[in-house]
């Protein structure tokens, strides 16, 4: 692929344009607060936004687009079984105690709730996660550019890096999510005109039915078993693995995503964020799955859309969306590509930077080195913790040219401590006896099985490091079944271990548990300001897509 | 300098700029795909981007950061 000058000029004007919002920023930061919380002053359709953008990674730009290619529709399940019924989930019932209970991390929350060890579980955890997505996304780039631009990889690394360090040091949180929204309307933008060029070269949708197998092309057929569809996944594993574990898992609780509706200016518009987001996101499939259907369509007409092999042979669908780029981009729109896909790793990256300097300074920090200092001086540790947070994310990224194994490795102990966090907040919001200790060795318990699990079972060649007691038909199956199986262990625990271990006084549970709430009364009427029926809403679109796609 | 810290005038700005050079591109380049392809995103975009300024312009008071 060989860019011309009006390419490069573009990516200039996007490098000038997310720098230029950091220094514009810079004046309003002056707090610690102002830096990692944004000063709670965002307006609802920039939180909105932001709150899907910072999913918006190469993992979700390429990945899923590679899923597309590799599962077909069922990659959809992500959004219109995962995303959709969580973001609503987390609107109606959640948000509600993230926000009234006036925590500033998520961590935080499970301090207030439970205390100090489990948040201090949760924060290290969470912390090192960032980094090291932080660095893979970081890593993920400059190969890319390697491999389809022929760019150095180290040039690649500092610049991305240089830029993400820039605007995220000088304007703080505020300046990621300005930069996540200006993101996001590019990588639609961006990727919409190929996703057209695509269809239209492949015959319309009548062109994909006609030339792409049909297994690829349902969302719920064959689910009677793993066999029975390319994914490899059974239906209860789609639905309790993915739909409810995992995505309720990752959307209610992993603060990359809850702290855009955190900074939100009332609590109405907090819980009305991940809900309007919700609409974007069931969506979005055209833009990141899609592009994977039309390439097997593609690949019927011509040899020139196959796809790369990998070093051990094996189909390489990340480059699902660089090949399409390639053959149907000319120079102008091509800049225009490349930019969205440049600027998806560098919206993960900043999202994964603010997250992590937050929690360090709050939960980490603030509440085990340096208790009762100056805003001034967390605003100071904030922004060395950025500086800090950029260097390790280069250096993983270097790790990960070395070990590509280790990386491997280290989202897969991730997977293990995210699929039981979900059991924890559950119980910790819905049922009041739930206690401190309960919930931490639950979390542990989760966790160990959610190991053990992946040592007893193999798929793809991967997991069984202790005994092979049953083979998953795919690594994607394999990951749901840890997840339940997890979540299940961790509830167990915890609900066990709380009828042994002494609870909280409830007057110190009020805001932080659901009976113990006051419910929210909106005085405003009007239907688009209330979470309930926008949520509604949302849940009806979603399900209705579920059976025209069935 | 108010109006710069608008988002919606910043992102509209942005794909103003793009879309410019998208058109004057399309006018440059021998291949009629190319040609084809560049101007109408790159009408699409000035649409897009003309519409964020002009909403940054419509004042409310709400909807902005700086205006609090």
């Amino acid at each position: 692929m060989k860019l011309e000058i009006v390419d490069y000029l573009i990516i200039a004007i996007y490098f000038f344009f997310v720098i230029g919002i950091g220094f514009l920023l810079k004046r309003r930061v002056k707090t610690g607060n102002d830096f990692l919380m944004s000063n709670r002053s965002i307006p609802l359709w920039i939180t909105s936004l932001a709150f899907i953008s910072a999913n918006l990674g190469a993992q979700e730009v390429l990945g899923m687009a590679a899923s597309g290619a590799k599962y077909g529709l069922y990659t959809a399940h992500f959004y219109w079984l995962g995303a959709a019924f969580a973001m609503v989930f987390l609107g109606i019932y959640m948000m509600p105690f993230y926000y009234g209970s006036k925590a500033r991390s998520v961590p935080e929350y499970l301090k207030l709730r439970f205390d100090e060890k489990t948040r201090t579980f949760n924060a290290i955890t969470f912390a090192a996660m960032t980094v090291f997505s932080s660095g893979i996304s970081l890593y993920a780039l400059a190969m890319l550019m390697q491999v389809i631009l022929g760019w150095d990889f180290h040039l690649s690394v500092w610049i991305a890096a240089g830029i993400v360090l820039i605007y995220t040091y000088l304007g703080g949180l505020t300046s990621a999510v300005y930069n996540e929204v200006l993101q996001f309307f590019l990588i639609v933008l961006g990727i919409a005109p190929l996703v057209y060029l695509g269809l239209q070269k492949a015959g319309g949708w009548e062109g994909i039915v006609a030339n792409v197998d049909n297994a690829k092309l349902h969302l719920w057929k064959g689910m009677d078993s793993p066999a029975g569809n390319p994914m490899g996944v059974d239906a209860f594993a789609m639905v309790f693995g993915l739909g409810f574990v995992l995505a309720f898992g990752y959307w209610c609780t992993d603060f990359l995503v809850v702290q855009r509706a955190m900074i939100s200016r009332n609590l109405n518009e907090a819980r009305r964020t991940p809900i309007i987001a919700a609409v974007p996101k069931i969506l979005m499939p055209l833009i990141v799955i899609l592009p994977g259907i039309i390439i097997l369509a593609l690949q019927t007409q011509s040899a020139a859309f196959d796809l790369p092999l990998t070093e051990s042979g094996q189909t390489n669908y990340n480059m699902v969306l660089p090949k399409l780029l390639e053959q149907l981009y000319p120079s102008g729109i091509l800049g225009v590509g490349i930019t969205a896909l440049i600027a998806s790793f560098m919206s993960g990256m900043a999202g994964n930077v603010t997250a992590f300097n937050t929690v360090w300074t709050f939960d980490i920090y603030q509440s085990h080195i340096k208790k009762n200092a100056s805003e001034k001086h967390y605003l100071n540790v904030g922004k060395a913790t950025t500086v800090v947070g950029i260097l390790a994310s280069i250096a993983t990224a270097y790790v990960a040219q070395g070990f590509n194994s280790i990386m491997d490795l280290l989202q897969l102990v991730f997977g293990f401590v995210n699929a039981p966090l979900f059991a924890t907040f559950f119980l910790g919001m819905f049922w009041r006896r739930t206690t401190g200790h309960a919930a931490f060795w639950g979390l542990i318990a989760g966790t160990a099985s959610a190991a053990l699990t992946h040592g007893l079972t193999v798929a793809e060649g991967k997991g069984g490091w202790i005994d092979n007691l049953h083979t998953f038909q795919s690594g994607t199956g394999q990951a749901f079944n840890i997840a339940w199986i997890a979540f299940v262990v961790c509830f167990v625990v915890t609900m066990v271990l709380s009828f042994v271990t002494k609870p909280k006084a409830k007057d110190e549970l009020v805001g932080l548990v659901y009976s113990l709430t006051p419910r929210q009364t909106d005085p405003d009427k009007r239907w688009y300001k209330n979470p309930l029926w926008l949520g509604i809403i949302v849940l009806i679109a979603t399900i209705v897509l579920n059976i025209i796609f069935y | 300098m108010n109006k710069i810290l608008d988002l919606r005038f910043v992102i509209g700005l942005f794909f103003s700029v793009v879309a410019l050079l998208l058109i004057g591109y399309s006018f440059t380049t021998d291949s009629v795909a190319a040609k084809n392809i560049n101007r109408w995103c790159g009408i699409t975009f000035i649409i897009f981007g003309v519409s964020m300024i002009i909403l940054s312009f419509v004042k409310d008071a709400d909807d902005e950061l700086l205006e609090e």
